[in-house]
């Protein structure tokens, strides 16, 4: 498997996640925190989240995905922050793993 | 919250994008499991499948049945497993997955993946010591630095013993004459042998004939044969003559004398 491959996969089960509403945007920032992103974010995609941030007024964590999207997240972010993520929800979820 | 949506898409991509393999997912999607769980209607479908195809397999059971169904079906547990199991060997050597949200420190500019790489295959170090498959070959018993060295040794003692003799003319003298006349020196000394008193020429008038030419020596070709014409007299007598003995002229018998 190509780390093209793998960035494509954790691209979409984010974007399943927030589209089935595994996770909220919320969700993702809590493991994307801001200095996660600040490590890992390239400086424009920062300058665009602020610049986005500025022109309406709040910074919001969907807000924040607007701009940061699934592709970039898996793109920039480290697949294990996104797994975190996606294996949070499912324990919220109370999806375990072994038992039927 | 759709969570068997959001199984479906994952699973589904896996499959798609080589991340995992029907294998992976007939692992844990066991044949027991899809008994007791996959409805009769799609185990006709499934059995139909696998009776008109040449090979059954992994691939043709996720196929026939198709994700959807299995994360339907199936036990969310289940296919969640399989997810997580994909996902652990997807991350391979990143940082161990936490079951819990991650928090850092506001200050701590500790970026998350500062976890080491996975350490570097141990290479087993190749043994220097030759097979010996072949013929034994002594291995040479100087670096290749010792040999250049005493090669430029060499070449330096054996300069002196390699001087050039003064060089040689190699090629012929020029055709001047000056070699010749140098070596007449070394001539043995030779008799000069004295011109014949030559008779001067007489100069020939116009009206002489000339004494070469055939026509003018008045002979003509009949009168040759009479200006040759000898003798008898003239002739030689060659049974008289004592120059023509041989060594056996003391046989009696006068063999071996030549007439």
């Amino acid at each position: 498997m190509s780390s093209d491959q793998r960035q494509a996969w954790f691209a979409k089960m984010m974007e399943s996640g927030l589209e089935n509403q595994v996770f909220a945007p919320q969700d993702v920032l809590a493991h994307a925190t801001p200095d996660v992103l600040a490590s890992h974010l390239p400086p424009e995609l920062l300058s665009r989240v602020l610049a986005s941030s500025l022109a309406s007024g709040s910074m919001t964590p969907e807000r924040v995905l607007e701009t940061v999207t699934p592709e970039l997240l898996a793109k920039h972010l480290p697949h294990g922050v996104l797994w975190a993520c996606i294996a949070a929800a499912a324990a919220r979820a109370g999806v375990t793993t072994g038992a039927v | 919250m759709n969570l068997k949506g959001f199984f479906v898409t994952t699973l589904s991509q896996a499959l798609d994008l080589a991340i995992a393999t029907p294998e992976d997912v007939l692992r844990h999607v066991t044949p027991d499991l899809l008994s007791q769980h996959l409805p009769r209607p799609l185990w006709a479908r499934l059995l139909t499948a696998c009776m008109g195809a040449p090979r059954v397999d992994a691939q043709l059971i996720v196929d026939t049945i198709g994700v959807p169904n299995l994360c339907e079906h199936i036990p969310v547990s289940v296919i969640w497993t399989c997810i997580t199991e994909i996902a652990q060997r997807a991350l391979g050597g990143e940082s161990a997955v936490p079951t819990r949200p991650v928090f850092t420190r506001p200050s701590g500019a500790v970026p998350l993946s500062m976890t080491p790489p996975p350490p570097a295959e141990q290479r087993v170090a190749a043994s220097s010591a030759p097979v010996a498959v072949g013929p034994t070959i002594p291995a040479p018993a100087q670096s290749l630095s010792d040999v250049v060295a005493a090669l430029e040794a060499d070449e330096r003692t054996a300069a002196p013993l390699r001087s050039r003799s003064p060089t040689q003319q190699r090629f012929r003298g020029s055709s001047t004459g000056i070699g010749r006349l140098s070596a007449a020196a070394n001539r043995r000394p030779q008799a000069t042998a004295s011109p014949a008193a030559e008779p001067a020429p007489a100069r020939r008038s116009p009206g002489d004939a000339d004494p070469y030419d055939e026509t003018a020596t008045g002979v003509g070709k009949d009168d040759w044969k009479s200006a040759l014409a000898v003798e008898d007299e003239q002739l030689v007598d060659w049974s008289a003559a004592d120059e023509t003995l041989t060594s056996n002229e003391t046989r009696d018998d006068g063999v071996g004398r030549k007439r």
